[in-house]
């Protein structure tokens, strides 16, 4: 036997040990690369599709979900890639033992099985590396065929090799771990089960009842292979977090994000006002969802103001309904500092500058207000105080602590009390009592009204009713229905979140890849005790659903442990204020599920094929 | 349905194996009888293919032309399914590496051929004790194989072959690696299948075995005769 070609002939003649050891570092390696680089992709797709568009609240929802999935891909391809290397080498443990036990040296048993992990993890890192930067190539273009508007360019090549090497080292340290322990005992132990298999335990004899025999069998040898049940329950774990996390907060923030929104706009709400000041009010809205510039406009024109008799005509026609009437301005503002009193040394400290900006200003009656925005701090409460509501991208853009700030305009100091979430005008907007803004900018009335129609009592004839009685105060005034803006704006919100969608689909397919994985290898590990098994009279469809319920088994515990903290983060870390209704949890719910059963129908395959070999090759197997 | 009275019965019996670049044929043209209660040895040099002919009689391997049939059944045309229940009823199989289950106790790896055929529990406790007597294992049955010996090993495979009480035993080079004292016990175990009326085929060179023997059977080159001729 030549020294320097032991390795490569073992490997050679092992050809189904390598085969599914090489197969399965190169689809983790391959899935998760292509996940990473999906993620960045999608993320680029999104922030191009949002630029200048959606409002900082739906922004602080999108890339922290982003960010946080690329790390989970990476943690959890890094934890696969580790157990897959270890689970490998320590199958060789006793072939260690035996060429210790024969006389072998050490240092040479040492570089015979480096060696060799080296060679099976170039080969699987490399060939995972490609097929993952194919499979993204692929997919973009797929993607981008049929319509999604998926980022196309070239791949980062410092990123491919930054993921290679550190997947490469993160194999070699995993996969060295069981040689050296190999080479450190004696050659009875290093060839003994306790050893290599971890079999420790001395049960008492207890004869396997009738009922869910295979799956006794299967339990009982996943608890004798102990360390190497922890291990995959560990490693499909961290996949199903993945899973959950891509899946519950793709479906939890795309609901919460269109929650945000619909309530900002209403539902079934109509805008009355001047066509001139109805179609900018559009393009304000239409801000959220598509760039354009809106910002020229003389909202003070006399024309625009609403007569008090179009709002006593409307009374008179809807009756018992709330008006909510709206004068829409824009101004200059000026941030005001805020001051927060230190209480250990009793010193004050200012918060904040003196920036200013340009923001549509609204007055709105605070008791007759239809949106319910979804918001930190306060609403606005009395229409006579000077008190200030801010949209989230002005609070972002001009504010340091905008709670404990104020708002200047038109001479007047407003003091913040919430920060609310709204599409109009892409976040840019300020909300103060009605009243309060009418004495400061001395404008009387409002240039705006709206009115919420009860789509149970005859929606068509209600909104006949308002035209006519529109249309007799004022030829140039309009009614124009919101459902059309507020239908535009979460169709783009859901557009954003099903091209993210994508990505639990990618974590599903990778966790079957991963599962199939752990099923060939468990099945190399028990191939001789499943050989015996159908020697003895087992059958193929025995073998079947023994393996298929140790498959079970590993899948269900790490799916219990990846949910469980997949929704902990989800509903705690990631999304804020989440909107969590029976409707969402059944749709969580009904992803989850399916996840697990097509992860556990993919697994069957190997188990399937293996059954179906003949007995004589099974056994007969290196 | 060939004739009961043949436990085993072969006609032109060929196995061929089909490496890269060659082929080799290990039985050719096999021919033979053997009937119920009868004692039958095989030898022959290594390589000459008893293990083959044992491995076909068993359904773990298939002929590659001819036929045969144990207990009147033409276990060739047979699906797996079927063997598998076939072998687990009728036939007890001793193989010549053990092939015992790793990770199972000797007490469990002599019940599982009696839990694939779902007997009661009371029944595999009664059963499990009476074979680790008879194979004097008795002390042993919590041990895993890898705790025993050899010669130990043997005979949890053998006790793990009667289980379901087959009227067919097939035994491949029992006492081949082992020592005078424990091939004896093995030899033991054989004369008392023999006595209960059992049909045995040993793959043997043992010439204490030849003993035993009412038909003596050589292999080589892969062509079958008498040991008489």
């Amino acid at each position: 036997m030549s020294e320097t070609s032991f390795p490569v002939n073992d490997l050679l003649r092992r050809k189904f040990q390598t085969t599914i050891v090489t197969a399965s570092l190169t689809l983790c390696v391959a899935s998760t690369l292509f996940l990473l680089l999906f993620t960045n992709r999608i993320g680029l797709s999104i922030s191009l599709a949002i630029e200048s568009r959606l409002t900082s609240g739906f922004s602080s929802v999108l890339s922290p979900f982003l960010i946080f999935l690329g790390i989970l891909i990476l943690i959890a391809g890094a934890v696969i890639i580790s157990f897959l290397v270890h689970m490998m080498m320590f199958q060789r443990v006793r072939d260690i033992g035996l060429m210790k036990a024969t006389g072998c040296p050490n240092d040479l048993i040492f570089g015979y099985f480096f060696t060799q992990l080296l060679i099976v993890t170039l080969v699987g890192c490399s060939l995972g590396t490609v097929f993952g930067i194919l499979a993204d190539l692929v997919s973009a273009s797929i993607l981008n065929s049929s319509g999604l508007q998926i980022l196309q360019g070239p791949i980062n090549f410092w990123f491919v090799l930054l993921v290679f090497v550190l997947f490469f080292i993160l194999a070699m340290a995993f996969g060295i771990r069981p040689i050296i322990d190999a080479t450190k005992v004696s050659p009875v132990k290093a060839i003994s089960p306790t050893f290599y298999i971890g079999l420790g335990k001395q049960p008492g004899f207890k004869v396997i009842s009738k009922s869910g025999f295979a799956a006794k069998v299967a339990l009982r040898s996943l608890f004798r292979h102990k360390s190497a049940t922890i291990r995959i329950i560990l490693c499909l774990s961290a996949i199903f977090l993945l899973v959950t996390v891509s899946i519950a907060g793709g479906v939890i923030a795309n609901q919460t994000t269109k929650s945000w929104v619909e309530k900002a706009i209403g539902r079934n709400i109509v805008l009355i006002g001047h066509q001139d000041v109805c179609n900018q009010y559009k393009l304000l809205m239409s801000k959220f969802y598509e760039v354009n510039d809106g910002s020229r406009f003389n909202y003070t024109d006399e024309r625009y103001s609403i007569p008090k008799s179009l709002l006593s005509d409307l009374r008179a026609t809807l009756g018992n309904v709330t008006i909510d009437t709206r004068l829409l301005l824009a101004a200059s503002v000026r941030e005001v500092q805020g001051h927060i009193l230190e209480g250990d040394t009793g010193q004050i400290y200012a918060v904040g500058d003196n920036r200013t900006g340009e923001s549509m200003v609204v007055g709105v009656q605070p008791e007759e207000v239809l949106s319910k925005w979804s918001l930190n701090g306060e609403a606005l409460t009395q229409d006579n105080a000077y008190e200030a509501m801010i949209g989230d991208s002005l609070a972002q853009k001009m504010f340091s602590e905008p709670l404990i700030q104020g708002i200047k305009m038109f001479n007047g100091t407003f003091k913040v009390v919430g920060v609310c979430i709204d599409p109009i005008n892409n976040g840019n907007v300020t909300y103060v009592p009605l009243k309060t803004l009418e004495d400061a900018t001395g404008i009387s009335g409002p240039n705006a009204v709206m009115i919420e129609v009860d789509p149970s009592v005859g929606r068509t004839q209600v909104l006949d009713q308002i035209r006519s009685v529109v249309s007799a105060a004022n030829p140039d005034f309009q009614v124009f229905e919101l459902d059309e803006m507020l239908d535009k704006s979460l169709g783009f919100l859901g557009y954003i979140w099903s091209t993210i969608m994508f990505l639990p689909i990618f974590s599903l397919a990778t966790a079957s890849l991963c599962l199939i994985g752990y099923v060939m290898l468990a099945i190399g590990e028990q191939q001789q005790e499943l050989g015996v098994l159908r020697a003895v009279g087992a059958k193929p469809r025995t073998i079947v659903n023994i393996i298929s319920s140790q498959s079970l088994v590993v899948l269900l515990s790490s799916y219990a442990v990846g949910v469980a903290f997949g929704i902990i983060i989800t509903l705690l870390v990631l999304v804020e204020k989440p909107l969590v209704t029976s409707y969402t949890v059944l749709e969580v719910a009904g992803w989850l599920l399916i996840a697990l059963a097509a992860t556990f129908i993919s697994s069957l395959y190997p188990a399937i094929r293996f059954a179906r070999k003949p007995i004589l090759e099974i056994i007969s197997q290196p | 349905m060939e004739d009961p009275k043949n436990v085993v019965l072969t006609s032109l019996l060929c196995k061929t194996y089909e490496l890269t670049d060659t082929e080799i044929e290990v039985l050719k043209d096999v021919n033979l009888e053997i009937e119920k209660g009868e004692f039958t040895t095989i030898s022959g040099p290594s390589g000459s293919g008893k293990t083959t002919l044992l491995n076909i009689m068993s359904g773990i391997d298939k002929p590659s032309s001819g036929k045969i049939f144990v207990f009147g059944i033409e276990l060739g045309t047979k699906d797996e399914n079927f063997l598998a229940s076939f072998r687990c009823s009728n036939i007890g199989f001793v193989f010549q590496s053990y092939n015992l289950v790793s990770t199972l106790t000797v007490a469990e790896n002599v019940a599982f051929p009696m839990e694939w055929l779902r007997k009661t529990g009371d029944y595999i406790q009664e059963r499990v004790g009476e074979l680790l007597e008879l194979v004097g294992l008795q002390q042993r049955r919590e041990h895993f194989p890898f705790q025993l010996s050899g010669g130990e090993q043997q005979r949890v495979a053998f006790a793990r072959a009667l289980a379901n009480d087959p009227p067919l035993l097939l035994v491949d080079e029992p006492t081949g690696n082992l020592d005078l004292k424990t091939s004896l016990k093995i030899i033991e175990i054989l004369r008392t299948q023999k006595d209960n009326g059992k049909t045995v085929i040993v793959a043997t060179h043992d010439s204490q075995i030849f003993h035993l023997a009412s038909q003596k059977l050589v292999l080589e080159n892969g062509n079958l005769r008498s040991q008489d001729e």
